[in-house]
């Protein structure tokens, strides 16, 4: 099997996880105009109470509804306590208080699950399917990664497009002046926007858990290729999120798998300044409406 | 309101002399400190001056002219890779050594400053931050040049001979980091008073007013990115002489995240408020681990608690002191003064704002 | 209906309202004229929870709003149609009307509703499924306008309607507004510059001067006395 194809299952698994996180913190700016750098750390979190869960024998897949259902919790408190006292703070104030949040999470995770580096079980083998004679580097465990990103996207792509729920949510992140004249509980939309995109993160926690292994600082990697795929497809849109995560997990499969691993961030980097260069404001940005 | 006219006047007739004479004021009184702490309090001190060069020039890019750049630890690596590479085959004088460090990351900080310059808000943010990732990646990769992971080693600057035999080696290096300091802070002090000062602060506050107003908004970032970088490769090549070893792993993300914290927390916009975010920065993680060695709990804890502890001051900062240090004295100050209706005379040391504290945020 | 009394508001040091009193009778149009600052906009937003006033009472059918967020008054059944900007012109026209009744939750009600608004404003129908950024300033006041009503109010603040709109669709819209006001005891308090054609309109009518109440009284009374007339109404 040829190289290139090998390098382009590796991406797109490692990119649908890239876009999970993306899209966790493109809805996250759309809903508040906050960077929630604290998103990987929290996503980092939850796994660690889904492996907490697994080691007080709970199965598998209660344990992965623990991972999401607390992501769900979090992300509703991190907005209640943390952020919604800062809202008209200027963005950098908010920027340190999710560094801070960051850390906190990071220097907790030890405390409450030992410090230890752990590995987290998979849902299925990750061992590569056969076809036949050959075996392709793709797992089970990678299907399922690309499945269930792909199943939540479509979730809420339906609930916000289609559901009266995902109509308030857009109206109160667009405008919520407006919304509130219209008698929608703009606040309680955002606390759920919080929610949400840190279920999305916290499922990108669980999914690449088994192959980084689980120590406290195990998610800043994805979240910084998760930051730099959402800047990439430009912060205001889903779509570009999306694409945006799973560009960064290509390029970084290419780059380290043609250049050598240890120059996978560099590669990064001269691609984001190539396309920044070109649109300052990332590929799927509309230079229209409203300045952020 | 009349004794905070009084006071923006008092400040804007300080000119370059004043400046000098405080710095010198300050110089003195640090070196007399040096000479009456111990090796790690100048260890400490050396600390403190370096992250005040690096949290200032950041603080003139970030507090004065709008760009957030989440990425200076990587332009102090490239400050401490110049010095530690000049100093790998030559002996070479240390303000040389300085100087040239202070030149490259300046020259490397013109091709930065110009994309940067391209980039807003959370754009330039990504892009600083990927280049903060990166960066250290680079070294890690040229091994033959930057060392690898292990890095380079610098030697220690021995005291010259007129000190005498028996001067500590911190010592003379905390007054190389001090000399360092005050020299920058002046010459960033009266920049800020001239005309790019207010052109810095007059494109932070609304590029489209300032390009009205004949500034030339990109060369002005531009600029600002530039000089930031210049205090950054200071910066980071007294790193290197502190730390003896030049590597990857000094210079990740964490590095340029503290800088950003310090500013925020010290005071966006004000030179002064470097100096706090820097004095928090060394000190605050040594006094929680201090104080979590003495409480009497597992390691799990007793090791993350500094860390826990420094999250959470981050958090209640922000929340209870949105300003940053410099920025509450200021209030504390202009309030106290309005209610009592008197300036005191001088003797304020470390609450003098070096800028106007009109144009904080 | 409703009632405002002795209404303060500041803007940090500059007061927008000086103890601004006045009563708004159901199944009626009130008229708020005056001129440019003169303050009707900031009396509409402490109305519907915008702005908090630093003193006085808004009530409606004698409960107290002020201190009520805005959604929770938009929920008690008074629909504001803000000044210019207000629709969402990310959001397709259909989902800007839909949002105008989600709050009430009768799906049926509500498709009903959104059915008159495009019976209202036939140019809105040929373009359900486009995004507000591409109406035209007279097409978004209508889908405004239209919005308020798919909430089916009791109480509607227009807040300038005139801007942006052709005369042709003004008397249209106020055409339709005032049959609600007969039919369904809908009552409107109506911000207007432009007085000669608010008062053609009106039941009552106030006049704001530098956040004061300089006159109020009957709509035609108001039209007839020509001081009055010349000296803030401008016509």
């Amino acid at each position: 099997m040829s190289r290139f194809f090998v390098l382009s299952l590796n991406g797109l698994t490692q990119g649908a996880i890239y876009a999970a996180m993306a899209l966790a913190l493109v809805m996250i700016w759309r809903a508040t105009q906050v960077i929630n750098f604290a998103q990987g750390a929290m996503a980092m979190f939850t796994t660690y109470l889904a492996l907490f869960a697994i080691d007080h024998g709970v199965p598998y897949w209660l344990a992965f509804l623990v991972a999401l259902s607390s992501g769900l919790i979090l992300g509703a408190i991190v907005e209640r306590v943390i952020v919604r006292p800062v809202e008209s703070a200027p963005p950098l104030n908010v920027v340190i208080l999710t560094l801070g949040l960051l850390l906190f999470l990071e220097a907790l995770a030890p405390m409450l699950f030992g410090g230890q580096i752990r590995s987290f079980p998979p849902a299925f083998s990750i061992v590569g399917l056969h076809f036949g004679n050959s075996q392709v580097a793709f797992s089970p465990f990678d299907a399922f990664t690309l499945g269930s990103v792909l199943a939540v996207m479509v979730l809420l792509l339906v609930l916000f497009q289609k559901t009266d729920l995902g109509l308030r949510m857009r109206a109160a992140a667009f405008n919520p002046d407006v919304s509130r004249l219209l008698g929608i509980r703009v606040g309680r939309m955002l606390t759920l926007g919080w929610s949400l995109a840190s279920l999305v993160g916290a499922l990108a926690g669980v999914l690449i858990a088994p192959s980084l292994l689980l120590y406290p600082t195990f998610m800043d990697q994805v979240l910084v290729f998760g930051f730099t795929g959402a800047v990439l497809g430009g912060l205001d849109s889903a779509v570009g999120a999306v694409v945006g995560g799973l560009l960064m997990g290509f390029a970084l499969s290419y780059v380290g798998g043609y250049l050598g691993s240890d120059l996978e961030t560099v590669g990064a980097l001269v691609i984001l300044i190539a396309v920044l260069m070109v649109r300052p404001r990332g590929l799927f940005s509309r230079h229209r409406l409203r300045q952020a | 309101m009349v004794a905070v006219h009084s006071r923006l006047d008092r400040l804007a007739s300080r000119t370059l002399g004043g400046h000098l004479l405080l710095a010198l004021g300050a110089a003195v009184l640090l070196l007399l400190l040096s000479t009456q702490i111990g090796a790690y309090d100048n260890y400490n001190l050396t600390a403190v001056a370096i992250f005040a060069v690096a949290a200032a020039g950041l603080n003139l890019l970030t507090g004065l002219n709008g760009q957030l750049s989440l990425g200076h630890g990587a332009l102090m690596a490239i400050g401490a890779y110049t010095a530690s590479l000049l100093l790998k085959d030559h002996e070479l004088p240390v303000v040389l050594v300085l100087l040239l460090s202070v030149l490259s990351t300046g020259l490397i900080g013109i091709v930065f400053g110009y994309a940067a310059a391209r980039l807003r808000g959370p754009y330039l943010a990504g892009a600083t931050l990927t280049l903060a990732v990166a960066l250290p990646q680079v070294a890690t990769r040229y091994k033959s040049i930057f060392g690898g992971e292990s890095g380079l080693t610098v030697p220690p600057t021995t005291p010259p001979a007129w000190l005498g035999p028996d001067f500590p080696p911190e010592r003379w290096l905390a007054w190389i980091a001090v000399a360092a300091a005050v020299v920058t802070f002046v010459l960033l002090a009266n920049l800020l008073r001239s005309s790019a000062g207010r052109a810095f602060r007059a494109v932070r506050d609304n590029e489209a007013a300032a390009a009205l107003a004949g500034i030339d908004v990109a060369r002005t970032q531009v600029l600002a990115f530039v000089i930031s970088a210049a205090c950054a490769g200071l910066a980071g090549a007294l790193f290197a002489y502190w730390s003896g070893v030049t590597a990857p792993a000094g210079f990740g993300v964490t590095l340029s995240l503290q800088l950003v914290t310090a500013i925020v927390i010290g005071g966006l916009g004000s030179l002064a408020g470097a100096v706090w975010g820097s004095l928090v920065l060394v000190f605050v993680p040594s006094l929680t681990s201090g104080m979590a060695s003495t409480l009497n709990v597992p390691s799990a804890i007793a090791n993350n608690l500094p860390l826990a502890i420094y999250g959470g001051i981050l958090v209640i900062a922000m929340l209870v002191a949105p300003h940053g240090i410099q920025g509450t004295l200021t209030r504390i100050l202009t309030i106290g003064r309005a209610r009592w209706g008197h300036t005191p005379a001088g003797g304020q040391k470390g609450v003098v704002d070096w800028d106007d504290p009109a144009s904080d945020p | 209906m409703l009632e405002v009394v002795d209404l303060t508001v500041a803007y940090g040091p500059v007061v927008a309202l000086h103890g601004v009193s006045l009563t708004v009778q159901d199944a009626s149009i009130t008229a708020v004229l005056g001129a440019n600052g003169a303050g009707k906009t900031t009396l509409v937003r402490t109305i519907s929870g915008l702005v908090r006033p630093r003193a006085g009472s808004v009530r409606l059918d004698g409960r107290e709003l002020i201190r009520l967020p805005p959604e929770e008054i938009a929920r008690l059944g008074i629909a504001h149609v803000p000044q210019g900007q207000g629709v969402l012109a990310e959001l397709t026209v259909d989902e800007n009307l839909r949002l105008g009744g989600l709050w009430r939750r009768d799906r049926k009600a509500q498709r009903g509703a959104l059915d008159e608004t495009y019976e209202l404003f036939p140019p809105l129908a040929g373009r359900r499924h486009l995004t507000a950024f591409s109406l035209s300033g007279g097409e978004r006041q209508m889908l405004s306008v239209g919005r308020a009503l798919v909430a089916r109010p009791r109480l509607l603040l227009l807040d300038e309607p005139s801007l942006g709109l052709a005369r042709r669709a003004l008397v249209q819209i106020m055409g339709r507004i005032k049959a609600l006001v007969t039919e369904r005891g809908l009552t409107v308090l109506l911000i207007e510059q432009n007085a000669k054609s608010a008062l053609s309109v009106a039941d009552d009518a106030i006049v704001l001067h530098l956040g004061n109440v300089v006159a109020h009284g009957p709509a035609q009374k108001l039209a007839d006395e020509e001081g009055l007339r010349h000296a803030y109404l401008g016509f």
